[in-house]
């Protein structure tokens, strides 16, 4: 859920998700779902040359299982709070004043 | 048999001669059995001769009852039949030039004595439409020989119904039956023949009206035809129209069965379609359609009563044969001649085309009917155009409209065919099915407490809405709408587009949210681990479920026995002492501490590193916990829930006052606890994030051992490591505590500092120079450095403030503090007059020859603290110092206004970093860098 919360705040940003068969794709990150399933428009594949098939292909959707990594632009993460989310996220409900 | 082959004057000469008896024997008897069995090969066994068989195959009369006997008239009949047969070829010997396109029953043949008519014939439909197999018919058809066709000229009878002829009831037959078994036995070869005569007559007037039906059929769809291609291929009128010339001799033979193939009627649909489609249609077109439409109609009409014929002949047919057969008596024949007489006679005045036949009116018909051909085909030339240009022209149109429309039909099907397919599925689910699905997702993703599952989304939100000015203007969307991952928060942006969808979709998430939280309230905590994984799962483990543990992170750290020391060794008075009063004690008593006064303190080794992150991440905890209450307050006016409230929030912050270790005795430990816990960077950044929620008093002893410790901590330890420009993993971690530290602890005690009376101050400095060893090693950090300055500058303050009359001063305390801080000021003064050159990091940082141009401006501006700093001593300094100072730094200010002045700068940058570097000073001294002469 924490990674969730936090790729919403990145619609609209530009964002690199590798894939687990070693495609690259940079895009604007369109919307993500529970499941981390990702909507990119006007993407473009990291080695091109490798991979003309994607040369035409202009937003994708991409099934949040074959996620390796997502790069996320620095400048729109707030690290202190995402650590303070982790923080929460790993002991939310052992609290009374917490849910 | 069919008659096609017949001409009309033949027919009349037939009909003569069938009146007057005169071609009875030249009847053909072999032809005749050309007929029904032929298709199963019976034809071929058939003894052609005689009937030698007849009463094998129907029993013979005598044993046959009377009532049944209506087969005996045949037998006795049967050579002068094959006479009659014979002598009339054309009769027996149908050339059908358009066998191949009307289709024409088999039943329709006259004579069927000897051919038993099976019950097949009845179903041997022959319209276009029948499923039932016909080769019966066809294979006959083709067989027979094709011959020149003189119909197009034959009479064409304009009455629908004229062929009622063979329709006869059950009643009919047995009043026949009944007269034939009577008068069977006294019947004259005349009176058989003058019967057969009869029955031949009628056969042939029906035939007559039946071949005059057909031909009326032929012709419509002919017409038909002309239309459609007039409407559906201009180009080929060409063609077309000399076929039409034809035609008015003889129909093409391949345009009939055009019309009734199931392709033709696909090419009328179709045409019908494009008709519709297309908005240039033309009212002449219209009506051609709708007169087609109306022809249609008729022209089903006409074939239903054919078949009503058909049938009927059937009925008659085998009725004939057996009466035959059976040999009737002369009465018999006579009475049943008088029938058929009344029923010719019935059938007569029933239908009009007996009349048109027996008066021979047909021909003006036919007449009729040419000129309407005529008339068409005249038509159809003007249509054309006079000349062939036009023609062509015309051609060239019509071929690019129906290409047109063709490309239209053809997407538009295409586009159907899509939607077609797509829309396949519609419907499947209900929209109580959608509901629940949705009412399921949302009930899934929608918690009572977004900040707890949605925190970051929920918190950055706001912080990027405080950052760009914006008041959080929709509390409700904030509290529920985005934590369920319905991206609701993007409203702003979604709602130009779908207002109203946005709307409904808000109204119904915030139903299915209350729902949700009731329910959540009704089950428990626990509740939404019911419906997990209900649509699948997230992950291979839930985010809620607690995770397996992969860092084996001691949970209990060793802070609880330092704490409880610290209580037990720290006096209330301490913890609650008053800023204005107790600071300075409590500074002194730090100091006295600091002596060595350490006989009751336990010793300890500092905090290692993985008790200190432990300790942070409790710390964190309890930070966001009381930021979680702090969001949650309640309004002032609910006390008990305020009271409460405020309850556990005081129990919070004692944790975390606790948590941050300052009440620790100093001796403990070197580093002190607290600068252990500040060592990494996340406890400097945690400092700024409790200074709101702990009091200023504890704020200030907070301060005051930061102070005390503040050679303990590492970026004051680490701070040679930055009086260098080269690039080391250890000078990067150095600066980047170091920026952490100024940012986070020291914009923390910034407030504090801005806060505190000037006794404090010459407190906490002189605590500073005791607890420190070397206090120009400490003004040479940058923390220490930026410490003394906000001291120095806090000091400069106050005494503005007074020396304005702002605040009311009392004038003897004032003195007092004034005496002391001087005193205090000297002993730092004189401490750090010997490295005052040495402040500078451009003074410590040893240049390598080649450098990069960038490293001076870097050096400058790393030197500007300094300035800063000497221009805050400047101001506390008396005359004296002041002579002191400028000696001192006389070399460095000539060195940056020469450099300035004299060009040695690599650029503009550089130059004015210097002067406003060496300005800040000078203007503190009252100088200005312009007034050096050079």
């Amino acid at each position: 859920m924490l990674i969730f919360s936090v790729f919403k705040t990145l619609t609209d940003q530009q964002v690199t998700v590798e894939l687990k068969n070693d495609l690259s794709i940079t895009g604007v990150l369109k919307s993500v779902d529970q499941f981390l399933n990702i909507r990119l428009d006007s993407i473009k594949v990291l080695d091109e040359a490798r991979h003309p098939h994607m040369m035409a292909v202009k937003n994708c959707f991409i099934r949040g299982s074959v996620v390796r990594y997502v790069q996320l632009p620095s400048e729109h993460v707030d690290t202190q709070l995402l650590e303070d989310a982790t923080r929460r996220g790993s002991s939310p409900r052992s609290h009374p004043f917490i849910g | 048999m069919s008659f096609f082959g017949l001409q009309e004057n033949n027919l009349e000469e037939e009909r003569q001669r069938i009146r007057s008896g005169a071609s009875r024997e030249t009847e053909d008897v072999a032809v005749y059995t050309w007929g029904e069995e032929s298709y199963d090969g019976l034809g071929d066994a058939l003894q052609e001769g005689g009937d030698d068989f007849n009463d094998e195959t129907f029993g013979s009369s005598g044993s046959v009852g009377k009532d049944f006997d209506f087969a005996g008239q045949a037998s006795l009949l049967e050579p002068e039949l094959a006479h009659h047969k014979s002598a009339n070829p054309v009769l027996s010997s149908p050339g059908q030039p358009r066998a191949d396109a009307t289709p024409r029953p088999v039943e329709q043949r006259p004579d069927n004595r000897r051919a038993p008519q099976s019950l097949e014939s009845i179903w041997d439909d022959r319209s276009p439409f029948s499923v039932l197999p016909r080769e019966n018919g066809g294979n006959r058809l083709q067989a027979s020989t094709s011959q020149f066709s003189p119909f197009p000229e034959s009479p064409v009878l304009h009455q629908p119904n004229a062929g009622q002829g063979g329709a006869r009831t059950l009643q009919e037959i047995e009043a026949e039956m009944r007269a034939a078994a009577q008068q069977s036995r006294g019947v004259s070869q005349r009176q058989q023949n003058a019967l057969r005569l009869q029955q031949e007559e009628e056969q042939f007037l029906q035939e007559q009206a039946y071949q005059q039906r057909q031909q009326r059929l032929a012709f419509q769809r002919e017409r038909e035809i002309e239309r459609e291609l007039q409407l559906q291929a201009l180009q080929r009128l060409q063609q077309q129209q000399a076929m039409q010339a034809q035609h008015q001799r003889t129909p093409p033979p391949r345009m009939l069965p055009v019309s009734q193939s199931p392709r033709f009627v696909d090419q009328r649909q179709m045409l019908l379609l494009q008709q519709q489609e297309e908005h240039q249609l033309r009212m002449q077109q219209e009506l051609q359609e709708q007169l087609r439409m109306e022809e249609l109609e008729r022209q089903l009409q006409l074939e239903r009563q054919l078949r009503a014929q058909q049938i009927s002949h059937i009925n008659q047919g085998p009725l004939n044969h057996r009466r035959q057969t059976s040999g009737p008596t002369i009465a018999e024949l006579q009475f049943q001649a008088l029938q058929r007489q009344q029923l010719h006679r019935r059938q007569r005045s029933q239908s009009p085309a007996y009349q048109d036949f027996n008066v021979a009116p047909q021909n003006i018909q036919l007449q009729q009917r040419l000129l309407e051909e005529l008339a068409q085909v005249d038509y159809l030339r003007e249509f054309q155009g006079a000349t062939q240009a036009e023609q062509e022209a015309l051609r060239a149109e019509a071929m690019r409209k129906i290409v047109e429309a063709e490309k239209m039909e053809d997407k538009r099907r295409k586009k159907a065919a899509k939607i077609a397919h797509m829309s396949r599925y519609n419907d499947l689910m209900t929209q109580s099915d959608k509901d629940f699905i949705t009412r399921i997702q949302v009930s899934q993703l929608v918690t009572p407490d977004p900040y707890a599952d949605d925190f970051y989304a929920q918190v950055y939100g706001a912080i990027l809405r405080s950052r760009m000015g914006l008041q959080s203007q929709d509390e409700r969307v904030l509290k529920f709408g985005t934590g369920g991952g319905i991206s609701l928060g993007n409203t702003q942006k979604a709602a130009t587009r779908r207002p109203n969808a946005m709307q409904r979709m808000e109204q119904q998430v915030e139903r299915i949210v209350s729902n949700a939280r009731r329910r959540e309230e009704e089950k428990g905590l626990h509740s939404l681990h019911s419906l997990q994984g209900a649509l699948g799962k997230t992950s291979g483990r839930s985010y809620k479920a607690a995770p397996r543990q992969l860092l084996q992170v001691d949970d209990n750290p060793s802070t609880s026995p330092t704490l409880a020391h610290a209580n037990a060794h720290i006096s209330k008075e301490d913890a609650t002492s008053q800023p204005n009063e107790g600071a300075a004690k409590e500074a002194a008593k730090l100091s006295r501490e600091t002596l060595g006064n350490t006989g009751n303190v336990v010793r300890k080794d500092p905090l290692t590193h993985r008790q200190v992150l432990t300790a942070l991440e409790a710390m964190y905890d309890l930070v966001l916990k009381v930021e979680h209450l702090r969001r949650e307050q309640p309004p002032p006016e609910e006390e008990e829930a305020s009271q409460q409230w405020q309850k556990e929030y005081d129990d919070l912050v004692e944790l975390l006052w606790e948590g941050l270790k300052v009440m620790v005795p100093l001796e403990t430990s070197n580093p002190h606890p607290f600068v252990s816990l500040l060592s990494p960077s996340k406890g400097k950044k945690l400092l700024p994030r409790l200074t709101r929620h702990i009091g200023s008093s504890r704020m200030l002893t907070l301060m005051t051992l930061l102070v005390a410790c503040f050679t303990q901590l590492d970026v004051v330890k680490q701070a040679p490591l930055l009086d260098s420009l080269d690039e080391s993993d250890e000078r990067t971690e150095a600066d980047r505590q170091t920026q952490a530290f100024l940012g986070s602890v020291l914009q923390s005690i910034l407030p504090i500092v801005a806060n505190l009376e000037l006794h404090v101050v010459t407190a906490l400095l002189g605590l500073l120079i005791d607890r420190s060893q070397d206090i120009a090693a400490v003004a040479k950090t940058k923390p220490g450095l930026a410490l003394l300055t906000l001291f120095l500058s806090r000091v400069e303050v106050i005494k503005q403030g007074w020396g304005q009359g702002v605040e009311p001063v009392d004038l003897m305390a004032a003195g007092a503090s004034l005496e002391q801080w001087q005193a205090v000021f000297d002993q730092f003064f004189v401490l750090l007059t010997p490295h005052l050159l040495a402040l500078f990091p451009s003074s410590r940082i040893v240049l390598q020859d080649p450098h990069a141009p960038s490293a001076a401006l870097a050096i400058d501006i790393m030197d500007q603290p300094v300035w800063q700093f000497l221009a805050a001593l400047a101001l506390q300094a008396v005359p004296e110092q002041h002579q002191v100072l400028v000696t001192s730094l006389r070399d460095k200010v000539l060195e940056n206004v020469l450099s300035a002045n004299k060009g040695w700068v690599a650029d503009e940058d550089e130059r004015r970093t210097k002067l406003a570097n060496v300005n800040l000073f000078l203007h503190a001294l009252g100088l200005d860098s312009s007034q050096i002469a050079l």
